[in-house]
């Protein structure tokens, strides 16, 4: 062994390899470390436990101007909502359901003329939707009370902006559970009266919410010529940074609530940055396969008549394919080390700043460079050894 | 292998001529493991091409060529490499030595593979055909007419059922010629070879059993 590659290590030039041996490792290293990247700083956007957990958007159609003038709808109909249904993204949609009666709610002294009344509205989601204890969550047509949610927005609305610019007294939950609402219903020629309880406060739900059972009730009894159409759908998600959620409602026209969505915007231009990267890359990689390549083949023509010869005299193609092959094997292996170990000095530098602004996000490890190194490593490797035997094999088949 | 047998063979090349007159080619022709046979060529009559199908490195004919019952077209690459190290050894007419190497490695180089001859048995050759002191000498360093013995002594570091000879004694004088066939005989005969030797002209002595005119 030792002579045959005495004999076959003539003619290798230095240059190419060197020049194959850098192109490989920076290649190697980019798709490396952009891997690791993208591993490292995807858990900030997707992963449960971080800032932007949730799991619930809420959708509308965009209001145009011209759609307000020509008075075009803005509903959803069954069709729109089987079509986000059907998203792989969704997990369950449920609709607004809102009233089609007029709402007249109020309070006032009892045995005092002091009275005030308000125009106003009701809508309902199913109940699976609903954030807050669903104990009293009940309607019972007998009862003549309504149990009502109402955004926790108004109350902080109340509390911090108008009571305490006019030294107003600040009300607490428990104390808005106590206040007793007049709501008078009208429609369909009949006037009913209820006593509505303010049963929670909701983060998610921006609107005055009354229970789905009552709703279905009311609509009926109320309005039953009317079609019930909703302008709002909730919608169930199961990673709220899916880039294809806020593609998807890009290209319906739809508008979300708040900037859940930004998270999937984020992960959508990491994921596109770090797919540049990777190609790059592997272009790289590709390139300097192709250098050594053609520098084995160099090698091997320079060197065509000795390995002739020692096929003639009883060496097997295998066995003259050996130490080529041993030889890029060796280099690719040495390129992977010093790869992983680049990643590993690269990642060092960028990982402090994360950790310190996410300290939530779990320190990660550096496999996902070693997967895809090896990955890389055993792809070239197999690639190589296949042409330099073909090479071999080819040289016995001169004749 | 105990015999070779040619089955109206002939280079591709010699088909567009009408009349061969050689008691080789077209013919069917056996040769037998412990026998010695001379083959007597004129220039461009394929010598070297019978040489290369034999040893199967080319295959440019027509016909056949059959190793016992086997047809040595349809040997496989690992079958020749066996062939090579085992049943048939061929001392080429351009020698085929590595000219970088030394006169001892490039023996070695044969004999690693097959571990048939001790370091000494080979020094001792080297000794009988007169070139002990260029045992370390690069090979491109030797005369022809040394590098011919070096190749000569490469082609009995295996075993073999026929050794091939092509033209081994062009750069040999007489004395040296003779001190070849004598060690060629000692070697076939331990082994019970056969040899097959070929020749332009002045050929080595040898009690031929058969003489063939390419």
């Amino acid at each position: 062994m030792k002579l045959v590659w005495k004999l076959l290590r003539q003619h290798i030039s230095l240059p190419q390899l060197a020049g194959f041996f850098f192109a490989n490792l920076f290649g190697m290293m980019i798709v490396a470390l952009s891997v690791q990247f993208y591993k490292d700083i995807a858990p900030i956007f997707t992963e449960g436990d971080s800032f932007i957990k949730k799991d619930f958007i809420i959708v509308t159609k965009k209001i145009s101007t011209l759609g307000s003038i020509t008075g075009a709808s803005n509903s959803f109909s069954e069709d729109d909502i089987n079509e986000v249904k059907s998203q792989s993204f969704a997990r369950n949609v449920g609709s607004f359901m809102p009233s089609q009666f007029s709402v007249t709610a109020g309070f006032g002294m009892q045995d005092s003329d002091f009275h005030m009344a308000t125009e106003m509205f009701f809508e309902s989601v199913p109940n699976d939707y609903v954030d807050v204890n669903l104990q009293k969550w009940h309607f019972d047509e007998n009862s003549h009370a309504i149990p009502i949610i109402l955004p926790r927005n108004y109350l902080n609305l109340y509390n911090f902006g108008f009571a305490q610019s006019r030294s107003l007294p600040k009300l607490s939950e428990g104390l808005m559970g106590m206040i007793k609402l007049d709501v008078a219903i009208r429609g369909n020629n009949r006037i009913e009266k209820y006593k509505g309880n303010i049963v929670g406060f909701s983060n998610r739900l921006n609107t005055i919410l009354v229970p789905e059972e009552f709703m279905t009730w009311a609509n009926k009894a109320f309005a039953p010529d009317k079609e019930v159409q909703s302008s709002r759908l909730i919608v169930e998600v199961k990673n709220p940074a899916d880039e294809k959620i806020a593609q998807f409602f890009q290209k319906k026209g739809y508008e979300t609530e708040d900037n859940k969505l930004d998270a999937g915007k984020t992960t959508y231009f990491l994921k596109l940055i770090t797919g540049i990267v990777l190609a790059v890359g592997l272009f790289i990689s590709v390139l300097s396969f192709y250098i050594l390549m053609l520098s084995i083949y160099l090698l091997l023509q320079k060197n065509t008549t000795k390995l002739e010869n020692l096929l003639l005299i009883g060496y097997s193609p295998g066995r003259v394919a050996l130490p080529y092959q041993i030889l890029t094997l060796g280099l690719n292996f040495i390129v992977l080390i010093l790869a992983v170990l680049l990643v590993c000095w690269a990642r060092s530098f960028y990982m402090g700043v994360v950790s310190s602004l996410f300290p939530q996000i779990a320190a990660g490890t550096i496999i996902p460079a070693v997967v895809i190194g090896t990955t890389l490593f055993i792809v070239v490797s197999s690639m190589n050894i296949v042409a330099i035997r073909k090479k071999v094999q080819s040289i016995w088949m001169h004749k | 292998m105990n015999n070779i047998n040619l089955q109206h063979t002939l280079p591709n090349v010699f088909a567009e001529r009408d009349s061969i007159v050689s008691e080789v080619w077209k013919k069917n022709l056996e040769l037998r493991k412990g026998e010695i046979y001379l083959i007597e060529a004129d220039s461009g009559t394929g010598k070297s091409s019978f040489c290369s199908y034999i040893y199967g490195y080319r295959n440019d004919y027509q016909g056949a060529f059959y190793f016992d019952k086997d047809n040595i077209r349809h040997l496989s690459v690992s079958n020749w490499v066996d062939i090579r190290k085992h049943s048939l050894s061929m001392l080429f007419q351009d020698m085929r030595l590595f000219t970088e190497l030394t006169a001892l490695e490039n023996i070695q180089l044969k004999n690693n593979l097959t571990h048939y001859k001790s370091k000494q048995e080979i020094e001792a050759f080297f000794e009988t055909m007169g070139v002990a002191d260029k045992l370390n000498a690069k090979v491109g360093k030797l005369s022809f007419g040394q590098q011919q013995r070096v190749a000569f002594i490469r082609a009995l570091c295996q075993p073999f059922d026929f050794i091939f000879l092509d033209e081994p004694i062009s750069h040999l004088d007489q004395t040296n010629g003779q001190i070849m066939g004598d060690i060629l005989m000692q070697e076939v005969n331990k082994q019970g070879a056969g040899v097959i030797v070929t020749s332009i002209g002045k050929h080595i002595e040898l009690n031929y059993n058969k003489i063939f005119k390419l």
